[in-house]
């Protein structure tokens, strides 16, 4: 528990000292939402709700997707390469306990990044909504991030390719799964696609929310899917990396 | 049975390759042992399982009498590893305090930066420190939790000639505070100066293990190098005393010796048509390898 606390310390010391994190990973959420709420106004009605709620939402998921594949993943693959997390593995602290303090370490940074967007909307686009709906996209919110934790551990084992791969995935993720480009404007193969990004049923609870319609189970079935396949691909690769020679 | 280590009959492959073919051993609480072999020996591959970062092929390896790869057996251990840099955007006293979060009991984070020389750098970012200071941060993570047993595997890369003997202050310090340590080097000053025990490994075997002095018997000879006129007979050099080995490359001989005194005496004595004498002690490295094939033949 000690050591858990210890390594999540240290985490967020290292992500507070990282301008990267603050510049991309939390600077282009919320200057996209500024742009994008500028060119067509916040009033505009979209799904059952304003723009510029309907948008804090999209951004805010962005932004979390941003943390775990960019700066979580890029990180991981650097720690492993660099034969720290090969040393931790010397220490009392276990496989188990690194992996639940890295967790930790994305809920706290999910977090701080959804209150942060949440924050540029209310105070930008007087975004209000009733105490209740702001607890529950937060917290959905918060806790449809462990899927993309997840996502980012399996970029890490990637190596020098991670970087690359990290930003691919952050792009094609946010465009196809709808977090740019709302999925209703998209033409129809756009919305067949998105209907199989992990983003878009990431996003869509919350913008149902706003919507006062109800969080659907399919949405929460297929996030846990894609988190069981980000796992399983991680062990898997995990497994390939042990039998290598030193 | 007081061993911090046991080895009982362990192989490990890695495909077709044998990096251990097979090894026993029993490491006592409270000695000191020194893992001596050529580069690809199989010392990294052997420390690698006794701290459970990898499985053996076969055979069986207990750390502290447990299964080493369980985090529980390393609270009482600390470990230096080859080719590990720290991450980025801590200081050093950071660092350093982020591993005494994963001990019950850590030694305090003064203690460790005097230990490891690193007191005016405490505030300085961990990686950026020089290859020798790198070297000496790890130290002090090793010695974070307060470890009955310290495992270093090639200590002393990229220290300095001052780093290095406060690195060995500091060790013989903590061996005679009755822990035990366990290190792998290539270098047999460095094995000399604080093991009570050395094993010498080569191509995946122990064809050693005895105290340093010993060894340092079967090692104890000088090299003379000379360029031979075209009138010395080769083949008689192999039946000077004291001679231990002859090596020819055109007519560059080189000889290994036990007394390299007495041979030279003898060459100039005798009239041999030798130019170009030098009188070298044996490359350790070098010296190894035929320490362990000679070792081998003999037993």
């Amino acid at each position: 528990m000690k050591a858990m606390f210890s390594q999540w310390k240290a985490e967020l010391l290292r992500t507070a000292r990282d301008r990267r994190f603050f510049l991309l990973t939390l600077g282009m959420p919320i200057a996209f939402y500024l742009i994008f709420i500028n060119q067509q106004g916040g009033d505009v009605k979209i799904a059952g709700t304003f723009w510029g709620e309907y948008f804090m939402v999209s951004m805010a998921a962005f932004g979390v997707l941003g943390s775990s594949v960019n700066t979580f993943g890029v990180r991981l693959a650097a720690e492993r390469k660099s034969g720290w997390v090969r040393f931790l593995r010397t220490t009392p602290l276990s496989s188990v306990g690194y992996a639940l303090a890295k967790t930790f370490t994305q809920l706290t940074l999910s977090l701080f990044i959804v209150i942060v967007i949440f924050a540029v909307a209310h105070f930008s686009q007087n975004v209000d909504l009733a105490p209740v709906r702001w607890l529950e996209i937060l917290a959905w919110l918060w806790l449809g991030s462990l899927p993309f934790a997840a996502l980012g551990v399996l970029i890490g084992m990637a190596g020098s390719a991670a970087q690359v791969l990290g930003t691919l995935v952050y792009l094609v993720f946010s465009m196809l799964g709808g977090l740019m480009t709302p999925v209703q404007v998209l033409p129809k193969t756009m919305q067949q696609i998105a209907r199989w990004m992990p983003t878009y049923h990431f996003a869509r609870p919350a913008w149902n929310l706003l919507a006062n319609r109800s969080v659907q189970w399919s949405d929460v079935a297929i996030l846990l899917a894609y988190a069981l396949l980000f796992i399983a691909l991680a062990a898997l690769v995990q497994r390939r990396v042990d039998s290598r020679p030193e | 049975m007081d061993a911090i280590v046991e080895m009982i009959d362990v192989a490990k492959e890695f495909g077709r390759k044998q990096a251990v073919r097979s090894v026993s051993l029993a490491i006592a609480r409270g000695s000191a042992v020194a893992l001596l072999g050529p580069n690809g020996a199989g010392k990294t591959t052997s420390i690698a399982m006794m701290l459970g970062l990898l499985r053996p092929t076969r055979g069986q390896v207990r750390l502290f009498g447990g299964d080493p790869g369980s985090p529980r057996q390393h609270v009482r251990l600390g470990v230096m590893l080859q080719s590990v840099s720290v991450p980025d955007r801590l200081t050093v006293a950071e660092t350093i305090n982020l591993f005494r979060g994963f001990y019950p009991a850590p030694l305090p984070t003064e203690r460790l930066l005097s230990a490891a020389g690193l007191k005016d750098d405490a505030r300085t970012m961990a990686n950026r420190l020089s290859g020798g200071k790198m070297r000496r941060l790890q130290f002090a993570l090793a010695m974070a939790g307060d470890p009955d047993a310290l495992f270093l595997d090639e200590p002393t890369v990229g220290m300095d000639v001052t780093s290095r003997r406060q690195f060995w202050d500091e060790l013989r310090g903590f061996i005679a505070s009755g822990k035990t340590l366990l290190l792998t080097t290539h270098d047999l000053q460095e094995a000399d100066m604080v093991a009570d025990r050395v094993i010498v490994m080569n191509e995946g075997t122990i064809v050693a293990d005895a105290p340093p002095e010993r060894i340092k018997m079967e090692f104890g000879g000088r090299q003379i190098s000379f360029a031979a006129g075209a009138g010395v007979d080769l083949a008689q050099l192999d039946r000077l005393p004291y001679v231990l080995s002859v090596h020819t490359a055109g007519r560059k001989v080189t000889l290994r010796t036990t007394d390299s005194d007495a041979v030279l005496r003898r060459l100039i004595q005798g009239e041999w048509d030798i130019s170009d004498i030098q009188v070298t002690g044996a490359g350790l490295e070098d010296a190894f390898v035929r320490l362990t094939t000679e070792m081998g033949e003999h037993t």
